[in-house]
């Protein structure tokens, strides 16, 4: 038990310290560039082809190829965290008692031992020599505040008090970022969809390969535009979107890349676009019957052939089919019999391989369309996150530009007599030393001349 | 009279301002150091005018973007950021002498600007993505940054060669004119915290805009990483000196290190990562 004891000691101590801190912040910096030098989330078997089988097996195992999603990355952070939370509750009450504790005692003594420390002896008495101080003191730094039980005049003045309770504000801001992070990775999700012009949807595609999101409305593409400038570089990417709630249209909006549209939570944001089939319009020949009928195949849709049972379709679309240009699959549906298929080749019309069983297939026109794609992402964390960023920015501000100034001032009749009167100053800061040593010697050079009067 | 050429003036009015530092601390020569100060200056001017005149040329052009969207306009505005900065730095403390690096380090980004094939100076249309106004938020929060980071490190590297002459208060040569070690100290932590202010505006600002183009405020890309990596220097540095009272030859090192990490945000990540990561889109 006493041994348990002293380890859990030993555990709060190790983590209160700030040499861990720094130790957490350059051993983040360092797996973090081991996590930039090798692509992120590539698979096992990507890297096989790059690094050969063994080494492949450590990058994975290690994580390498995923740091920042792997437990030991997120392990340092959480001991980040611990170690802020525990400096915390080990100083905060240290600083809040600094804070409070008021000065009781002062004594020359005391006061020679600053580093920021003068001597002035001025030939008024004691009482104009305080009423002198007070008013200059209170007027050129803050409010001197006497302190009562002890015959010679004591007074301190403070400044920016608040100041030394900043840095605390940044630590804070620091657990609400990642506490929003958090948030969104529990609460969230991050996928994407591919809708063609015209089409509705309400699946999402995770890209952590889960299954997919269904949202409870639908987003319908309305129209995909992309412009470029005179010099062939991409000016703008849009898509008219149209949100439907249970069948009625609620949201119309365009989107585009940096300025996306959020419906319940849902933010969809311009990503990607690509060009798809629409239609196919083919001269289809029965060879048997000596018939010939043109007719439009929308993609994927099932047509049937005038005047028989048979029905046709058109699977897929290639741009460049073995090096033979343009394809179309085409699919003849036959009641009683198993599909058959075959490419025809949209660039050579007279192809003798363009048929199917008996029909001799033509395609006349290829009418394509855009499709665009989506990033869609639900982030309930992310007002944390921004909280986060504006508390930690006044943080830094008001930490590094205000500094908690004090000033100690005693004063009595001098030993000598002669009704003259000796004032000790001594000042501190708790940061920018140097500055407030200016201030310093520029104060008490003003005390010095304004009490020893020409 | 157009941008480019108030540009090459500004990029060889820079190595003067250099030459003129260097020489008055080799020749341990006030008044030079003062017409360094006022080359310094005026170049200043003649840039801001540059700058002021390519964002309108832009606008003539069609595509009416600030000059901030490619390196060669990043490298402008680096050079600019860091002459502002540090002009603003020797009126406070009237030590001339830091002038030597902080104007070496504007002439060489705008010598990388001007000279290097790499680097295309035309003005360009803004892709799709950088069509933003964080895009001058956020360029301007990072060169803020990087810019008073490389004062710091220019600093730095005159405090360890100080220190190297050993404890000497006055050490004759071409250090003659060096302020107090504590001062320069002091000057280096003073750029550290605005540097550092401004380069957690920098990456909050990059994180909200990333967060409104691509519905991602972190998604861990080389150059996010980096920048995180800079600040996380920057902050052991700072915990360091404030906790564990590191002053003088350890902070200085840190901070040339720290300004190294940032030249691998702003560079190496363009340069070295990208060939490494190119297989993976392929």
């Amino acid at each position: 038990m006493q041994q348990k004891k002293g380890f859990l000691d030993l555990l709060t101590q190790n983590l209160s310290s700030m040499r861990l801190t720094v130790l957490l912040f350059l051993t983040l910096a360092v797996c973090s560039i081991m996590g930039t030098l090798l692509p992120q989330g590539t698979s096992l078997e990507e890297l096989q082809g790059h690094y050969g089988p063994s080494l492949s097996w450590w990058i994975d195992t290690v994580g390498l190829n995923d740091l920042y999603r792997t437990g030991w990355f997120r392990t340092l952070l959480l001991l980040l965290c611990l170690n802020l939370i525990i400096c915390t509750t080990q100083r905060l009450p240290k600083t809040l008692k600094l804070l409070q504790h008021r000065d009781e005692q002062i004594s020359p003594e005391k006061l020679e031992k600053f580093n920021c420390h003068t001597e002035i002896t001025t030939p008024r008495p004691l009482d104009a020599a305080r009423t002198q101080l007070t008013e200059v003191i209170s007027e050129a730094f803050a409010p001197l505040q006497p302190l009562q039980g002890s015959d010679a005049f004591c007074a301190v003045a403070e400044r920016g008090r608040w100041s030394r309770l900043m840095v605390y504000i940044i630590h804070f801001s620091v657990l609400v970022i990642l506490l929003g992070a958090l948030l969104g990775s529990l609460f969230g999700f991050k996928g994407f969809m591919n809708l063609s012009e015209g089409e509705a949807s309400d699946e999402v595609l995770l890209t952590m390969g889960k299954d997919p999101v269904m949202l409870p409305f639908q987003v319908r593409c309305d129209d995909f535009n992309v412009s470029f400038y005179d010099n062939g570089a991409p000016k703008e990417y849009r898509s008219d979107l149209t949100i439907l709630d249970k069948g009625q249209e609620v949201l119309k909006q365009s989107i585009r890349v940096n300025d996306p549209l959020s419906y319940q939570g849902v933010t969809f944001y311009q990503a990607s676009y690509g060009s798809m089939l629409k239609q196919v319009e083919i001269e289809i020949q029965d060879r048997d019957a000596g018939t010939a009928y043109k007719l439009t195949l929308p993609y994927r849709e099932v047509v049937s052939i005038p005047g028989t049972h048979d029905e046709i379709e058109v699977m897929q679309y290639q741009e460049n089919f073995s090096n033979f240009g343009q394809a179309a699959a085409i699919v003849l549906l036959r009641e009683g019999e198993q599909p058959s298929g075959s490419w025809i080749l949209v660039d050579m019309p007279e192809f003798h391989g363009n048929r199917i069983q008996n029909y001799r297939i033509k395609v006349l026109n290829i009418e394509k369309g855009h499709y665009t794609g989506l990033q869609v992402k639900r982030d309930p964390g992310v007002w944390f996150v921004y909280i986060g960023f504006i508390v930690m920015l006044m943080g830094i501000g008001m930490t590094f530009y205000t500094s908690h100034r004090k000033l100690w001032v005693w004063a009595s009749p001098s030993k000598s007599g002669k009704n003259t009167t000796t004032v000790l100053i001594a000042g501190k800061t708790n940061k920018n030393s140097l500055a407030f040593e200016q201030e310093f010697n520029h104060l008490c050079a003003r005390l010095q001349s304004d009490l020893n009067p020409k | 009279m157009d941008s480019s050429f108030l540009l090459s003036i500004t990029t060889f009015a820079y190595l003067l301002c250099t030459l003129l530092y260097l020489s008055g601390v080799v020749f341990l020569y006030q008044p030079l150091l003062i017409s360094g100060s006022v080359v310094g200056a005026l170049t200043l001017v003649v840039q801001t005018a540059g700058l002021l005149l390519r964002w309108r040329e832009s606008y003539q052009l069609g595509y009416g973007h600030a000059p901030l969207s490619n390196l060669y306009e990043s490298l402008v505005f680096a050079a600019w950021a860091i002459i502002l900065i540090y002009l603003i730095l020797e009126l406070r403390t009237r030590q001339r002498v830091l002038g030597v690096f902080p104007a070496l380090f504007a002439f060489l980004a705008m010598a990388y600007a001007s000279f290097s094939t790499q680097v295309d100076s035309k003005i360009q249309p803004l892709v799709p993505a950088l069509k933003s106004n964080w895009l001058i938020a956020h360029v301007v929060t990072c060169f803020l940054g990087y810019a008073a980071f490389a004062i710091s490190c220019g600093i730095s590297i005159l405090y360890l060669l100080r220190k190297a002459q050993g404890g000497n208060p006055h050490p004759r040569g071409i250090l003659g004119l060096l302020p107090e070690a504590r001062q320069l100290d002091q000057f280096n932590y003073q750029m550290i915290v605005f540097g550092f202010l401004w380069l957690s505006l920098g990456i909050i600002t990059g994180s909200i805009w990333a967060n409104s183009a691509w519905g991602t405020y972190w998604s861990w890309d080389p150059k996010e990483t980096w920048s995180l990596i800079t600040w996380l220097v920057y902050a052991a540095l700072l915990h360091s000196r404030t906790m564990q009272g590191w002053r003088g030859s350890r902070v200085a090192w840190l901070s040339v290190i720290g300004f190294s990490c940032v030249l691998f945000t702003y560079f190496g990540v363009n340069f070295l990562l990208s060939g490494l990561h190119s297989y993976a889109t392929k």
